[in-house]
């Protein structure tokens, strides 16, 4: 009699587990739903607005106007430089800047974390930098390197690489004392445990940098391109404002979200398997 | 080492092995050790840990269990008196000494196995012989088939089982232990307990354990040090005589280990 309540019980148990699976899943579809539904419905009611005229085209042009605009970009180029030009400008100086920007925080970021005497050396420099914004040292930038290219890939990566850096540093000192010292009753000299130990512990925190240096990347070089040049999508952006062309501003806008959301799915899939310890 | 590998010999034979074995391993001579000279944790204390010993070290909280493996390690330096390791005065910590910590300090981006296998890259062994010690130690541990598994893919005690065999598998001569199962469950806990002393029979070496439960330190050690609180040093060194093999679940319920452990609970009592 027992023995059947008990069977009996099991079977209850494993229906329950089941349906919480199911009610998962379904939750999983429903959320999925959402976010795809809200989106959506935003841009119907944009495409309405406009064509009820609601609202002006020139405060907000209509979806279609937009893509209407993007493909003649594509086709004629803006301001006499093709489209891809403009986008492969604005790329190079990003992925230019986040690049030597991320190995120069890297480096600058394992020693602060690393030796306590460079840290205290970069210790005053480091917070005052912290607080400004990097692009109040724009002009000063065109000033000293002047209007061309350096001066706006040397802003991108300044912003950059303080950011790889101050997270790199936070990376070394969070690994773990337990983990060195098992480490030490293990052999390893001072090398073996920066190499096998804290720079594994402090990955997780320099991909987290990377991806917030990334974004904000991308946020100088559209500042950078509307001060000056001729060439990239901030200068798109800033062009078409002049102009009143309110539809080649947007194309601009969703453009650099486009390579901003791109770029960061990127960088996260490579974290996501490099640091793939981390939740 | 006065222990040769695997020997199913009685209780007896192997405390007199110990009794006669003159070779003293670890040697603390009238430490003293505190953060600060006003604050002390240990005061003159005298220790002495034989070759192949399983010792564990019991007592309040707040006595210097802890304080002492560290100290033994490496990680501390004594305030006064003398650390000393096979005569020579510990310096800092050393592949000689392994320790296994209640958090297990797991490397998280390695395998199992590169976990085990992480010692022998400052060694020079063959990497014939390092895989095959890897492998073996695994095996020992009861985890064969995790050897790519992460640690992060392990239950508790799996992974509190990688972190002695990455300590044990380059042989250190003395294994420090502070208090490596609390946090896993009882049954698990006991399973480990019964592996270590298995490991402990195969491995040459001695293993100084720091616990807080009474009836752990009864069935693992060959002797148990209580502590007094208020650096009142040792209270109790007590021999413990159990039939062998150790890890048998026998003795966990046999009248002997009932006696040692209301032996030990009173005098226990006594101190706090």
């Amino acid at each position: 009699m027992q023995l059947k309540m008990s069977k009996s019980s099991d079977k209850m148990t494993a229906f329950e587990g089941q349906d919480l699976q199911t009610q998962a899943l379904r939750e999983k579809a429903m959320l999925f739903c959402v976010a795809i539904a809200i989106p959506s419905l935003i841009l119907i009611l944009w495409e309405m607005t406009t064509r009820m005229g609601w609202v002006d085209e020139l405060f907000l042009p209509s979806l279609s106007g937009i893509v209407n605009e993007f493909f003649a970009m594509t086709r004629k180029g803006y301001a006499g430089t093709p489209l891809l030009s403009h986008v492969l400008g604005s790329l190079r100086r990003v992925f230019t800047a986040f690049t030597v920007g991320t190995l120069v925080g890297l480096l600058l970021g394992l020693l602060m974390g690393y030796y306590k005497y460079v840290r205290a050396a970069f210790y005053v420099v480091t917070e005052l930098l912290r607080p400004i914004p990097p692009l109040a040292f724009i002009t000063l930038f065109i000033l000293w390197f002047g209007i061309g290219e350096v001066s706006k890939v040397l802003i991108i990566l300044y912003a950059g690489a303080l950011i790889v850096m101050l997270n790199t540093m936070a990376g070394v000192q969070s690994c773990p004392k337990d983990k060195i010292l098992a480490a030490q009753t293990l052999g390893a000299n001072d090398l073996a445990i920066f190499l096998y130990v804290i720079l594994p512990a402090a990955l997780p925190s320099i991909f987290t940098g990377m991806r917030v240096a990334l974004s904000v990347d991308f946020g100088i070089l559209v500042a950078a391109e509307l001060l000056a040049g001729d060439l990239g999508i901030g200068y798109i952006i800033q062009d078409a404002s002049t102009f009143f062309n309110v539809e080649g501003l947007f194309v601009g806008i969703l453009m650099i979200g486009f390579f901003g959301v791109m770029s960061d799915f990127l960088l996260r899939i490579i974290a996501s398997r490099v640091v793939h310890w981390q939740g | 080492m006065s222990k040769s590998p695997i020997h199913p010999v009685s209780s007896l034979d192997r405390q007199s092995e110990l009794e006669n074995s003159p070779a003293q391993l670890i040697s603390l001579d009238r430490v003293s050790f505190g953060y600060s000279h006003k604050r002390l944790v240990l005061q003159d204390l005298d220790l002495e840990i034989k070759q192949g010993e399983f010792l564990t070290l019991l007592g309040p909280s707040g006595c210097g269990k802890s304080t002492i493996l560290n100290l033994i390690a490496g990680f501390y330096k004594p305030l006064l008196g003398r650390v000393t390791h096979g005569g020579e005065d510990i310096k800092g910590p050393s592949a000689r000494r392994g320790v296994v910590f209640q958090s297990n300090a797991l490397f998280d981006w390695m395998t199992v196995e590169q976990n085990v296998g992480f010692g022998f890259r400052f060694q020079a062994v063959s990497k014939h012989e390092r895989k095959k010690r890897v492998e073996t130690i695994i095996a020992l541990v009861g985890l064969r088939g995790n050897e790519r598994k992460y640690p992060y893919q392990l239950s508790g005690g799996m992974r509190q089982r990688v972190a002695v065999a990455r300590s044990m598998v380059v042989q250190p001569e003395i294994l420090l232990m502070d208090e490596p199962f609390a946090a896993v469950d009882v049954q698990t806990r006991e399973g480990l307990q019964e592996e270590l002393l298995k490991l402990h029979e195969q491995v040459s070496g001695a293993i100084l354990f720091v616990t807080h439960s009474i009836e752990e330190a009864v069935f693992l050690s060959d002797r148990i040090v209580i502590l007094d609180r208020n650096l009142g040093g040792i209270a109790h060194d007590i021999k413990i005589h159990l039939p062998e093999p150790r890890y048998t679940a026998m003795n966990r319920v046999s009248d002997a280990f009932n006696q040692y452990r209301t032996d030990l609970y009173l005098k226990m009592k006594a101190i706090e």
